[in-house]
Parts: structure tokens; C-alpha cells; sequence
């Protein structure tokens, strides 16, 4: 027979307020005035807000759709001026934190990990390069091998799959194609960060996104959207054991 | 299958999404914008962004968080591309006001009034939560936030509200 956790008045209002249809196991509040009464203002407090915010909704007017190829990849684009001189200039950036990285009484920890990962998109120059070739799945099992993470395809047409170092640990690197050009991505099992940290470079921008145990670091074009990336690898790497 | 049967079925996944979803849609972007007009702008963007990259979406099952994520993202991108004013809750568009009578019910029109008057940081997360059901750990994610911050923001909608519905009823 299994027995509901006992709560205290702080977790029961806590697990109240964070999940909606919050089931009180426990029953916290069978013995409690104050959170029952808590409880009783919460949910009429709630039931009347969601009253007040189903507006009516206008009918659907279906835009006109473009065309679309039923199996495409990401239109190609060969990256801009600006857009070189950017990643030559990170690419200085990435020469600068290596240098520091290998400097006396430097341990290879040194540099913030956002730092890092900004230093590292750089790291294999032939990455960056436009392209439409995927990776062999070979090549992509040799870079993600199953004790780091399973991984399916469906993150995007992959066209560089490397295996790198941060902090010492090794690192997935891939790069996908976006509509801006190539977006790196680090698999960082064991780099565990406490919440979504943005990353900003010279004409870049991304994300590090916590992930279980680990973390993802997402880089590409300042004007690329990342989100669509963001979501397909959240949903196709799962860390190994 | 030929590629004609493929975009064939493709439309209609999209179609069955969009019938289901669209009400959630419009409304996130409601109460995100403030706008109906622009509701139905933001929807509209959202809705061929959407179609463009149906193909990302492996499951349906994800399909509400997935489209709900695409409309906070085109409303970002429309403001960004305006650059519009804070909305004054004193002198409001016809389309802005829409959204706070459509009912003749005082009661809920106070409330509505307060929520349409929270901050967007407060009131974002009120809408993930109340009206689309998301678990706080979700909407962190949605948000990019952590989910201590996603529980002290709700903490502070629901109090401002309380306390902007009490000024309500004093007044």
C-alpha cells in the first residue's frame, strides 16, 4: 500500500499554486483551516480569471497557404559580409580565450561556460560552412556515441558532427542547417545549468538550455529564429547512462 | 504514397490541428497583445509559420505548446517590428476595449479590466497557467525562465489581482 508524502503548509500551498488539478494526496488540508481556507480562495480566485479571459473568438480566417515540399530541408543561404566579418572577429575571440585557456596558471576550467561555448562555436571553422550534404550516419554514432545520448535525425538536416572538449568533458558538436546559415550545437551531459542562459556574440546569438542533468547550447546567425531548433532537439536527445 | 496523396494529408494534419487549437491560439495572443485586432494579425503569422514547419512537429500530442510557442513568438516579432506604445488603460483603441466588454457582466469585466492591466512578466504566465493548464515547470520552460521565478511571478498576478479587484469594489 503506498502512503501520500506528508506536506507542510508551505508545500502544499507551493505544489497548489504550480500545478493546476493539483491533487491534495496528502490531505494536508483536511487538518488545516488556514490552507483549507487558502485553498477555497485559490481555485474560486482561479475559476473566475479563467471566466474573465475566455474571450469569444473571432471565426478562423485561414491565411492562403504557400506550397510546401513535403520533405524539405532548410533553404540554403551563403552567409553575408557582415556575417563574416562577425564570425572572423569571434573567430579572434576564440583565438584569444584559447590562448588564456593554455596560458600559465590557467586550469582549462577558466572562462565562464557561456564564454566557452561561445569561444568553441569557432572551434572547427569547416563547420560553419553553408551546406546541404548531411553528415554519414556513421560520422553522427562516432560523434554521439550512445553513452552520452541517443539522438534521432529529426533536428535538422545535420551537416558537421564532431567530438570536442569542454571543461574536459566530451562534447558533441553538430551543426545543423537553419535559414540563416549553420547553427552549432554542443551536447553538454555534464555541464548542469540552472536555467535557459542566453549567449550573445559578435553577430551571433543562442541559448543554453538546462536539460536534465546536463545542459544543450544552441548558436547561430543573429537572425536566425531558434526556437524551432530548440524544440526539435529537446524532443530527439536523450542523455545516455 | 505519391507526393500528391503526402501534401494531401499533410494539409489536413494541419487543418485538424489548427480546428483544434485556434481558440487557444486567438487567446494567448489576446491576452498577450491586448488587442483583438492585433490577436488576429499575430494568429494569422503564427498560423503560416506554422504550416511551413508542420513537418518539425513529430507529435501531435505536442502540438498546443508547439503552436502556442509559434504565437509567442510572432507577437514578439510584431512588436518588435513596431515598436508599439505601452497600452493606456485610459485611452484605449475600440479594438482594445473589445477585449475588456464583450460581456455585460460587471463582475468579470472588473476582473478583466485588472488582468488586462498586469504586467506582461505577470500576466503571461496567468494565461499559461489558469486558462491553458500548464504545470509551472512547463511554463518555465515556455518562458525560458526557471520555475521559482514562473511561481513568484503567479504568486504576484494573483495578489495584484486581488488587491486591483478590492481597489474595484472600494472605489
Amino acid at each position: 500500500m503506498s502512503q501520500a508524502k506528508e506536506m507542510n503548509c508551505e508545500e502544499y500551498r507551493h505544489a497548489l499554486t504550480a500545478e493546476p488539478g493539483f491533487k491534495d494526496e496528502s490531505r494536508h488540508a483536511d487538518d488545516c483551516v488556514e490552507c483549507r481556507g487558502y485553498s477555497a480562495g485559490i481555485l474560486a480566485l482561479d475559476a473566475d480569471i479563467a471566466r474573465a479571459m475566455k474571450i469569444s473568438v473571432p471565426e478562423l480566417r485561414m491565411p492562403e497557404l504557400p506550397n510546401v515540399d513535403v520533405v524539405s530541408f532548410p533553404a540554403r543561404r551563403f552567409l553575408s559580409r557582415p556575417v563574416w566579418f562577425g564570425l572572423a572577429a569571434t573567430v579572434l575571440l576564440a583565438a584569444m580565450v584559447g590562448l588564456r585557456l593554455m596560458g600559465p596558471g590557467m586550469d582549462e576550467t577558466a572562462g565562464t561556460l557561456e564564454e566557452q561555448v561561445l569561444a568553441h562555436v569557432d572551434h572547427e571553422p569547416d563547420a560553419l560552412l553553408p551546406s546541404s550534404t548531411p553528415v554519414t550516419d556513421r560520422r553522427l554514432a562516432d560523434a554521439v556515441p550512445g553513452n552520452i545520448a541517443t539522438m534521432n535525425r529529426d533536428i535538422g538536416l545535420i551537416t558537421f558532427a564532431a567530438f570536442c572538449k569542454i571543461n574536459g568533458q566530451d562534447v558533441p558538436h553538430l551543426v545543423v542547417q537553419g535559414e540563416r546559415g549553420p547553427i552549432t550545437i554542443l551536447l553538454m551531459p555534464y555541464e548542469k545549468v540552472a536555467a535557459a542562459t542566453p549567449l550573445n556574440g559578435v553577430n551571433i546569438h543562442g541559448v543554453i538550455l538546462p536539460v536534465g542533468d546536463g545542459s544543450i547550447a544552441i548558436i547561430g546567425d543573429r537572425e536566425e529564429s531558434l526556437e524551432d531548433v530548440q524544440q526539435n532537439i529537446l524532443h530527439s536527445v536523450v542523455w545516455g547512462t | 504514397m505519391n507526393s500528391n496523396e503526402a501534401a494531401g494529408n499533410r494539409r489536413k494534419r494541419f487543418d485538424r490541428l489548427v480546428t483544434v487549437f485556434h481558440a487557444d491560439m486567438f487567446r494567448y495572443a489576446a491576452w498577450l497583445c491586448r488587442d483583438k485586432s492585433i490577436a488576429e494579425d499575430v494568429v494569422q503569422e503564427a498560423l503560416l509559420r506554422a504550416w511551413k514547419s508542420l513537418d518539425a512537429l513529430r507529435e501531435d500530442a505536442a502540438a498546443k505548446q508547439w503552436l502556442l510557442t509559434i504565437v509567442r513568438r510572432e507577437n514578439a516579432r510584431y512588436f518588435e517590428r513596431r515598436r508599439l506604445e505601452t497600452v493606456d488603460i485610459d485611452n484605449l483603441t475600440a479594438s482594445q476595449s473589445a477585449l475588456l466588454a464583450e460581456v455585460p457582466n460587471e463582475e468579470l469585466n472588473d476582473l478583466r479590466e485588472a488582468i488586462f492591466e498586469l504586467d506582461d512578466d505577470y500576466r503571461e504566465p496567468l494565461v499559461l497557467q489558469v486558462l491553458m493548464g500548464y504545470s509551472t515547470n512547463e511554463i518555465a520552460a515556455m518562458m525560458e525562465l526557471n520555475q521559482g521565478a514562473v511561481l513568484t511571478r503567479l504568486h504576484r498576478a494573483r495578489s495584484k489581482l486581488k488587491s486591483l479587484t478590492a481597489n474595484e469594489v472600494n472605489s
